[in-house]
């Protein structure tokens, strides 16, 4: 909503045509004579023999690989060597010459992403890299890599380093594959998320498309840090049915790039949205049955008034798919893109090797293999005389002898080892506490952190500098509310800090850049910060989130905003299985530092109200913070801004306005920690214990005073302020000290992770418990209008009638709601 | 934290075991696995191994000790945690000779105190006081169960806490959420003293709902502090309006419960006696006749029967051979009192009242009767000071002047007798007419057997009968 930008009624309202310019369909047609021709006698670009029989040698390794899985799964042997292999394998048997292609020209510096189907990949550019690689920097990335435990198993001293490096590539792969803890990822990974980073090969996804936000988010911190290289997104055809894949699209082609965004750093993001069109979705048909486009390129057309430099490209010819590359590398580094291209190709084999091929003919798949890349192109190699029919056996001798010697080295117990159960837990967090993740380079940045003004310059600053950082003034009376320090003073002084710290934190979200975000928590930032480093994304959760896991598993730093915790659902795949588990399947290897910013709302009904932590908790590799306090919230941004670890920050719109009612010094101006997964005692007392989650907090305080004040009791109020990871020992100590507690939050009790710890307490406490844990929770149903909340959400009364009816009769006290077990079992039995 | 070592349960039927040879000294470190002590049963012996590592905190029992099953042996810990929270109550009471209140005469003589001193002190001179004789013979039941076959709810931690400190569950009264046995229940079943001897809550039978109930009456009386218990039936639909229900008076529900207890906790029965009173009838009338004795007012002796039998039980009681009914009964001990502390019912307008004469034997019959007197008109108006209605050492109950002829007086444990006074009787001896007064002696026979109690009865006669001149022997 950039106010510079006039939406002019004349302009929009004015009658014409969009028209498109042709976009090109495998319009490649050379052949390797040609480009041998057109090789002689020109400048470095042209192919040389070698390289022509490079092409052909890498497609065979390829092949080979493939072919040996297939084995190994259709009949558990390759070659005489047995194995049983229970993990999936996608294979891309007959795409070997689009994964050739492609990676002909990346080195290190060009990160691919790939899918489920990406073994060629792997290797394409792992042998491109080790070709362009000098010895030293490969012999130290092998023997860096783990410690050099992949290289301890494949070395052999007779070996030159490029020979034991492809030895190495395959075994890392294949060992992976096998779940082997000498494998790319310890075996974490597996076939459909193997990858190897040294090389620029990043994540494979199991889940189709996935790739394609990743993708994004790393093309963007490859922008804004400035860094070399392009960035690849290989997904399927199938996959342009997936709406992250359009979000990702179209968050790499937003105007802003080139029309808002600074000098230096104009133009779409530098990324290649390469789709393998291999023709089927599984065995969904894309052309004819699932989608509409007819031609893929036809999607990028729609996408920009640049049309994504959209083209169709031929999968079958290595030379074409090089061709293709050359030329988008180009546009790319001139800064036009995004680019989107539509490779086609063909797989031989199944979607996998259980596939019955019920979706196709064995006649379509024989057209095919007339065609098959591996033969046509070898006979290419002959007939332009680049080498003979003997050097194309003595490879496809070579690479027999090398996947076989690797199968055995695979399936030795002994070399190639089980990760131990227990290490995995080990790796679910990274648990790094660090300032900042790089340094600005100091001979084009004339300061450590790129900011337009410094902080005593900015507006938000001075007007909190004016404000009374404790809730209530010297004779306990409240400070009137607009001269309070509130909540959303806290997480923006825990941004802004790290925003001067980390030069290459990004922060980003629906209308996060002018508005300031929905809550205002942001107000300030637009004035410090240039549109790089803070800007307005597209309303595309998946991408939001996406981008952010690209970004961080990059090597930066984002803070990313969903508006309502309830969007959660829209990027429900990047939060669950991206963010999530990059940094356990990588056994390490990445880092994942972003904060998730999410907001729990009410007023807005029942999509826009839902405290949704328990769904977060229930997520392996996710932190979860939830804040009830300005001095919590400052506390735990800072901790969860310099973790390396996916923090999702849950904030509630109910309190962003709350003063600091607990810290009697008040919230400190300087930078303090509060470290994540620590609960916190608001409330001392010793006849029950109230643990409560976000919000809940404030009801749960009345009714401590309705206890105290009614009842003579004196109650204990634990906020949990972190849910995962969680420190039980004070909730214990309170607990073993009252013999009882109660529970509350606002997510709805079904399944809220307030249950959780009640099993817990139940378990570790049994023997001191005078009454069974007992939850308030929210009713399980929708959040009902603002007016009926009160029916809904935990209120002090509820938590003073569960306290009667559960745990310890009040004297006098007649309880308005209903928690007799009656009662419970019914809404059990009604679902309700 | 600190962990407890117990005496293993080995087998079913045994009850406790006996340390053995201790391989740890307090203080010493100690491994997971280490041997601590041996302990034998009456067919084994056993070794008991730490499955901690720490520091041997605390040794509650020496070797040679009796160790009641399930009981805390010794603590393993960290330097400078505390072990107070798991020594066992009998541990402390062996090792420390504490039996509190023994001297300070806060035991037990009066029912009708509101403030639940009632029991206290005999409690915990002794865990088998109060229940062991009714529960001893009891197959343990494992669950607790109310009378309609669902389990009676105790908390874990009410549970945890009565198996550490023994208390009877028998007496708890809910006041948790749905019924439940809760910490402070159990709490107020100690401060009134009720252990049980098996410490084994899983064996305590809480029987039946009505016992409960009964129990939970009585109780709700006493928790004046606490929440009131809800009425788990409703009489008064019960009744369908055929009877009003009254709702007992405090110190209604605090008798009832004193006098179940006792009749639950004791081997008492009674002997029935007489004797002729013509002596003590003439004693009277010459006082009657003789005001310058000064213990006459307007003509009329001051002087009663009442306090003639006491002082004459206060004098014959004191004597050695009837030490035992001079004495509270301590389960496995007597505590024989030196001076005659005699409680004597009292009919009042809010209940029976025991006030105590202590020293009895050491007053004269006038500073006696005179003392008698304050105390009985202090309880009739309900001033009497709480310390002068416990601590009884025997107690007398007069009938008599109600025309009782014969009943048979009900203990207040752990006394060992209670005499009751009857009325008097025209008897024949020789063919003469003389008046005949009953004697109702209650005695608890775990105390003493039945020719101590009727030696006792026999030479109170021969002192009454001779009432004056003993007087002035």
């Amino acid at each position: 909503m950039p106010k510079i930008q006039v939406m002019d009624p004349k302009e929009i309202r004015k009658s014409g045509f969009i028209t498109f310019s042709d976009i090109p369909v495998n319009q490649y047609k050379k052949t390797v004579k040609d480009e041998k021709e057109a090789s002689q006698g020109a400048a470095d670009s042209g192919f040389k023999d070698d390289d022509f029989v490079r092409i052909y040698k890498d497609m065979a390794i390829i092949r080979e690989f493939e072919s040996m899985l297939y084995s190994i799964k259709t009949t558990n042997v390759y070659n005489g060597v047995e194995y049983n292999n229970p993990g999936p394998a996608h294979l891309s048997l007959g795409q070997e010459a689009s994964a050739v292609g492609q990676a002909y020209l990346l080195d290190e510096n060009d990160f691919i992403f790939g899918s489920h189907r990406s073994h060629g990949e792997i290797l394409a550019k792992g042998l491109s890299c080790i070709h362009k690689m000098d010895e030293k920097t490969l012999q130290g990335i092998m023997e860096e890599f783990f410690g050099g435990a992949i290289l301890k198993v494949v070395e052999d001293k007779q070996k030159d380093v490029k020979e034991l490096a492809v030895d190495f590539l395959v075994y890392g792969a294949l060992a992976e594959i096998f779940a082997r803890e000498t494998g790319f990822n310890k075996g974490l990974g597996g076939s459909m998320h193997a990858f190897f980073t040294p090389f620029g090969i990043y994540p494979n996804n199991a889940i189709v498309g996935g790739s394609g936000t990743i993708a994004m988010g790393s093309a963007l911190f490859k922008k804004v840090n400035k860094k070399k290289g392009i960035v690849i997104s290989n997904i399927g055809d199938a996959s342009m049915g997936c709406g992250p894949v359009w979000e990702a699209l179209n968050m790499a082609a937003m105007d802003q790039y080139t029309q808002l965004w600074e000098e230096g750093y104009k133009g779409g993001l530098p990324i290649i949205f390469n789709f393998f069109n291999n023709l089927y979705g599984m065995g969904g048909q894309t052309i004819g049955e699932t989608m509409g486009y007819n031609m893929l390129a036809r999607v990028g057309a729609g996408v920009n008034p640049e049309q994504m430099y959209s083209e169709r490209v031929d999968g079958f010819n290595p030379l074409a798919v090089i061709d293709a590359m050359r030329r988008k590398m180009e546009l790319i580094k001139s800064g036009k893109a995004p680019v989107f291209l539509d490779t086609v190709t063909y797989r031989f084999t199944g979607h996998s090797p259980s596939d019955s091929g019920s979706y196709r003919t064995k006649e379509e798949v024989e057209l095919w293999q007339e065609q098959d890349s591996l033969v046509v192109y070898g006979k290419e190699l002959v007939d332009a005389g680049v080498c003979g029919q003997d050097r194309l056996d003595n490879i496809q001798a070579y690479v027999k002898d090398l996947m076989t010697k690797t199968c055995k080295l695979s399936i030795d117990d002994n070399l190639s080892p089980r990760i131990k159960p227990e290490e995995v837990g080990k790796l679910m967090f990274s648990n790094i506490n660090i300032a900042k993740l790089e340094d600005l380079d100091p001979s084009s940045a004339p300061q450590s952190v790129d900011v337009l003004q410094t902080k005593e310059e900015n507006p938000r600053v001075q007007q909190i500098a004016k404000k009374v950082r404790f809730a209530y003034d010297e004779n306990g009376k409240p400070v009137s509310k607009i001269k309070q320090y509130q909540l959303r003073d806290g997480i923006f002084e825990a941004v802004l800090d790290k925003f001067y710290t980390d030069p290459t934190l990004v922060a980003y979200g629906e209308d996060n850049r002018d508005w300031g975000g929905a809550f205002a928590v942001y107000r300030g930032l637009t004035e410090a910060l240039p549109y790089h480093r803070f800007f307005n994304s597209p309303i595309s959760e998946a991408a939001i989130v996406g981008s952010a896991v690209g970004y961080a598993l990059s090597g930066g730093r984002a803070i990313v905003e969903l508006m309502y915790s309830d969007f959660i659902g829209r990027a429900g795949d990047e939060v669950f299985n991206q963010l999530s588990k990059w940094q356990s399947m990588s056994a390490g290897v990445l880092r994942m530092p972003v904060v998730l910013r999410v907001s729990v709302g009410s007023k807005y009904g029942a999509q826009h109200s839902q405290d949704w932590t328990s769904l977060i908790a229930h997520i392996p590799g996710l932190k979860c913070v939830f804040p009830a306090t300005p001095y919590d919230a400052k506390g735990l941004m800072n901790s969860a801004l310099s973790g390396t670890d996916p923090v999702v920050f849950f904030e509630s719109q109910r309190i962003y306005d709350i003063g600091e009612q607990f810290v009697k010094t008040g919230v400190p101006e300087g930078y303090y920690e509060i470290p994540i997964g620590e609960p916190d005692v608001k409330v001392q007392g010793s006849d029950i214990t109230i643990l409560t989650i976000g919000a809940t907090l404030y009801p749960a305080l009345e009714a401590v005073k309705i206890l105290k004040d009614n009842f003579g009791i004196s109650a204990e109020l634990i906020d949990a302020r972190s849910i995962v990871p969680f420190n039980f020992d004070k909730v214990l100590e309170s607990v073993k000290k009252t013999g009882c507690i109660l529970l509350a939050s606002d997510a709805c009790e079904r399944g809220s992770h307030i249950k959780d710890f009640a099993q817990t307490i139940t378990e570790l406490a049994f023997d001191y418990l005078d009454a069974p844990p007992v939850t308030v929770g929210s009713r399980n149903w929708i959040t009902p209008a603002y007016e009926l909340e009160d029916y809904f959400f935990p209120q002090p009364d509820r938590i003073i009638d569960a306290i009667h009816q559960k745990i310890m009769p009040l004297d006098g006290h007649v309880p308005k709601n209903n928690f007799t077990e009656i009662e419970q079992l019914r809404r059990s039995r009604e679902g309700v | 934290m600190a962990t407890a070592v117990i005496m293993p349960r080995q087998g079913q039927s045994v009850e406790s075991c006996l340390i053995g040879k201790w391989y740890k000294n307090k203080g010493d470190k100690v491994s997971a696995g280490d041997l601590l002590f041996t302990y034998e049963t009456d067919k084994a012996t056993f070794e008991e191994e730490s499955k901690v590592d720490g520091i041997l905190l605390e040794v509650f029992f020496e070797e040679g000790d009796d160790v009641q099953c399930l009981v805390n042996v010794c603590v393993i810990g960290s330097e400078g945690e505390s072990v107070e929270e798991f020594r066992p109550v009998s541990a402390s009471d062996s090792n420390g000779g504490q039996a509190a209140g023994q001297e300070d005469g806060s035991f037990v003589a009066s029912a009708g105190q509101g403030d639940g001193s009632f029991v206290t002190s005999a409690g915990q001179g002794d865990g088998s006081l109060v229940s062991s004789a009714g529960l001893r013979d009891r197959s343990p039941v494992v669950s607790v169960r109310q009378g309609d076959g669902s389990p009676v709810a105790i908390s874990p931690r009410a549970r945890k806490l009565a198996a550490k400190t023994k208390a009877d569950l028998r007496y708890a009264v809910p006041t948790g959420a749905g019924g439940r046995i809760t910490e402070r229940d159990v709490q107020a079943v100690l401060s009134e003293g009720y252990r049980s001897s098996s410490g084994d809550v899983g064996a305590v039978n809480i029987g039946t709902a009505g016992a409960l109930r009964s129990a939970g009456a009585l109780r709700s009386a006493g928790d004046a502090g606490g929440a009131a218990v809800s009425p788990q039936v409703d009489y008064a639909k019960l009744y369908d309006g055929k009877a009003e229900i009254a709702p007992l008076s405090n110190i209604r529900k605090f008798i009832a419960k004193a006098m179940l207890d006792s009749l639950s906790n004791s081997a008492q029965l009674t002997s029935h006696s007489s004797f002729d009173a013509t002596d003590i009838f003439a004693y009277r009338e010459k006082l009657k006749s003789s005001p310058e004795s000064g213990v006459s007012s307007g003509g009329k002796t001051s002087i009663t029967v009442t306090d003639i039998i006491i002082y004459a039980v206060s004098r014959v009681i004191i004597r050695p051979e009837h030490k035992s009914l001079n004495a509270h009964f301590l389960g496995d001990s007597l505590a024989v009192f030196n001076n005659a502390h005699i409680g004597v019912a009292v009919d009042t307008p809010r209940g029976l009242l025991v006030p105590t004469i202590f020293d009895a034997n050491t007053m004269t019959l006038p500073e006696l009767s005179a003392h008698t007197k304050e105390l009985f008109d202090k309880c009739k108006q309900g001033s009497a000071p709480p310390d002068l209605l416990k601590g009884a050492s025997f107690t007398i109950s007069n009938l008599g002047s109600l025309g009782v002829e014969i009943f048979t007086p009900i203990l207040n444990p752990p006394q060992t007798g209670i005499l009751g006074v009857c009325n008097v009787i025209e008897r024949l001896k020789n063919g003469k007419p003389y008046p005949a007064l009953g004697l109702s002696l209650t005695y608890d026979h775990q105390a003493m057997d039945g020719a101590d109690s009727a030696r006792f009865l026999r030479d109170l006669i021969v002192y009454l009968e001779s009432f004056t001149a003993n007087l002035e022997a």
